[in-house]
């Protein structure tokens, strides 16, 4: 028997018997991370839904200046109720989303058919919470002003079309499954996040906790070869984490088959084939996520020290998701071979069940695995480092 | 049987160079037991780490059963059973789990284990707790599960380094009846200890090692011819010098 499935299965059994390790990996985690999805799923479903369609409940300031224009606003499922006197401030509170301002001379310019004055008063650094409604407000008020455009130049003996050059409609060619809101943006980094550090406490128990029991010398007076040992805890990190993988993405099914689909977006309830696929994209990732997780505990003296270098591990593989975000290129073929970058772009292609070729499947799982390989010397070479055992 | 000659071995600690240990030589034969005695500091725990090639020696080299611990340190590691200072256990494992391991590793196969488990924890006294979990052992129930471990591949050559270290009386007299029998059974036994009484009790052969270096060895009869004395205490605290940590 070879020592580093020796190793492998040692490992796992200790892992095993750690309770709370194991809840955390294979209970806690996998319904947390649907969970949170599903709850932001829900949520902004529902609010959006809220915004869109509900009574509009908007504070309007010189509401006497323009009768028809207030009317026309209510007819439009708008309740219009008296504004304050400090508009911005009440907006910078965040009391109100937005409050309608009407000039005071808007009767004078309205007679004599000068454009009368109306201010929306919105903060527009809080996008997420008065976009919609801003947007809302805004269409209503543009619909109104079309109109009485509209009819003051068939009351002129013009076509209406005259003052209409472009005509603009939107085309949408999303598919309905690629509709994109923040919870499936959210799926990747944490599938990522989970496949890369979802190890830890093994690795770092294996490792650093290894030593700081003071069982990692005689462990080393064996004659296994410290390239063995390092691999069989590699691998059973791994394989553990690869087991929290597996278990949270069945929980992420089980939850999106219990919640009615009503409630939230279809396009994250994902099938089975689709699940299989996304375990190959962050196998990689978990590999590559257990080697760096031991050769960093097998550098650390302890297990404080290891924990340390928890949140620089969190951030890496939110890196290409901040860089899509801010910079949302057109895909790349080398993008595929950038380590969490390219494993972002298939899980999100596999959402939207957007085909991938044989080629593309190679250069991601090729250049993952050929990091993996880097990673498992760099690691090996740590573990033969004099330092290593001799801390006493 | 176990070759030393001229191991020198330092640290870089602060920017000082520490030499620990500065050319060392002795040898450990068959069916003897060979006792390093030393105080605290004296560079016994890192002359055995460079025995079972945990480290690498700066200068000087390493022979078990004549074998070159540099170029075949794989095939030293197997001819030794190894006690280090560093004897933690797999809290979560049983103690029978801790020695299958270790017997894994050396790559004997399941049932050879088996039968050497049985054997070593009948010498030991290890009934009562051999299948319970390690952790909340006792002293001297995590030393005999380490000596367990560090057996079951059956060596010819075997290093404790300080094996009575906080055993009790029973406990300690048990061990060294044990070390007794591997002596018989024609094993090579090298130990190291601070304690000189342990050393005297035991020993057929002496090494003192002080600051780095040997400075006496022989059997006892020869260490009390060399220095002139009668009483081996009065011997060694002679040839180290001072009467510093050589008493428990």
């Amino acid at each position: 028997m070879s020592a580093w499935w020796t190793v492998l299965r040692k490992e796992l059994v200790d892992a095993f018997r750690d309770r709370r390790m194991v809840v955390v990996a294979l209970l806690v985690m996998p319904l947390v991370v649907p969970l949170i999805l599903a709850g932001m799923s829900a949520l902004g479903t529902s609010r959006q839904a809220e915004k869109l369609e509900g009574t509009l409940e908007l504070p309007v300031i010189g509401a006497e200046h323009a009768p028809n224009l207030v009317a026309w606003l209510r007819t439009n499922d708008v309740r219009v109720v008296a504004g304050p006197d400090d508009p911005d401030a009440v907006v910078r509170r965040q009391e109100r989303e937005v409050i309608l301002r009407i000039d005071p001379r808007f009767a004078a310019d309205w007679r004599s058919g000068r454009p009368a004055g109306v201010e929306l008063v919105f903060d527009s650094s809080r996008p997420l919470q008065s976009g919609a409604t801003v947007a809302r407000l805004r269409a209503l008020l543009a619909g109104y002003d079309r109109q009485v455009g509209t009819l003051r130049l068939i009351a002129r003996g013009i076509h209406p079309s005259v003052a209409q050059p472009l005509q603009v409609a939107d085309r949408d060619v999303a598919a309905p499954e690629s509709r994109f809101d923040l919870a499936q943006q959210m799926l990747p980094y944490l599938l990522l996040l989970l496949s890369f550090i979802g190890g830890m406490q093994l690795a770092v128990d294996a490792t650093a906790g290894e030593r700081e029991r003071q069982s990692l010398e005689p462990l080393l007076a064996t004659p296994a070869s410290r390239e063995a040992i390092i691999s069989g805890k590699i691998l059973a990190t791994a394989a553990f984490t690869l087991l929290s993988v597996l278990v949270t993405l069945l929980m992420y099914r089980v939850v999106f088959a219990v919640v009615p689909s009503g409630r939230m977006d279809a396009s994250l309830a994902v099938p089975f084939d689709a699940l299989l696929r996304l375990v190959v994209v962050v196998l990689p990732v978990v590999l590559l996520g257990a080697t760096v997780l031991t050769a960093l505990a097998a550098f650390a003296r302890s297990h404080r020290e290891a924990q340390g270098y928890l949140p620089l591990l969190i951030f890496l593989p939110m890196l290409p998701t901040l860089y899509l975000m801010v910079a949302p290129v057109k895909t790349q073929p080398w993008m595929l071979a950038v380590p969490f970058l390219g494993q972002n772009q298939l899980i999100l292609r596999i959402l939207r069940d957007e085909p991938i070729g044989a080629g593309e499947w190679l250069l991601n799982l090729g250049a993952g695995l050929a990091l993996v390989a880097l990673a498992w010397w760099l690691a090996a070479r740590l573990y033969h480092r004099e330092q290593l055992a001799a801390s006493g | 049987m176990i070759e030393v000659q001229g191991l020198r071995k330092s640290f870089a600690a602060r920017g000082a160079t520490i030499r620990a240990v500065d050319d060392v030589s002795f040898e450990a034969r068959d069916g003897e037991i060979t006792g390093l005695l030393g105080p605290n500091g004296a560079g016994k725990t890192t002359t055995l780490r460079m025995l079972y090639t945990l480290m690498r020696p700066d200068a000087g080299r390493v022979l078990v059963d004549r074998l070159d611990a540099a170029l075949r340190p794989g095939d030293v590691r197997r001819r030794l059973g190894v006690l280090p200072d560093a004897r933690g256990l797999y809290k979560r494992l049983t103690a029978r789990e801790n020695i299958v391991y270790f017997g894994r590793l050396h790559g004997l196969d399941d049932s050879l284990v088996r039968s050497r488990t049985e054997r070593l924890a009948a010498a030991l006294g290890m009934r009562d707790f051999l299948d319970r979990r390690a952790e909340g052992f006792s002293q001297g129930q995590r030393t005999k599960t380490a000596i367990a471990r560090a057996l079951v591949h059956d060596p010819r050559n075997v290093l404790l380094d300080e094996p009575t270290n906080g055993l009790d009386v029973m406990t300690t007299r048990s061990l060294r009846q044990f070390l007794r029998e591997l002596r018989a059974e024609g094993r090579c036994v090298l130990f190291s200890s601070h304690i000189m009484q342990e050393v005297a009790a035991l020993c057929d052969r002496i090494v003192v090692i002080a600051q780095g270096r040997v400075v006496a060895q022989g059997t006892p009869d020869e260490l009390r011819a060399q220095t002139g004395r009668q009483n081996l205490e009065d011997a060694f605290v002679q040839v180290i010098g001072s009467e510093e940590g050589l008493f428990s």
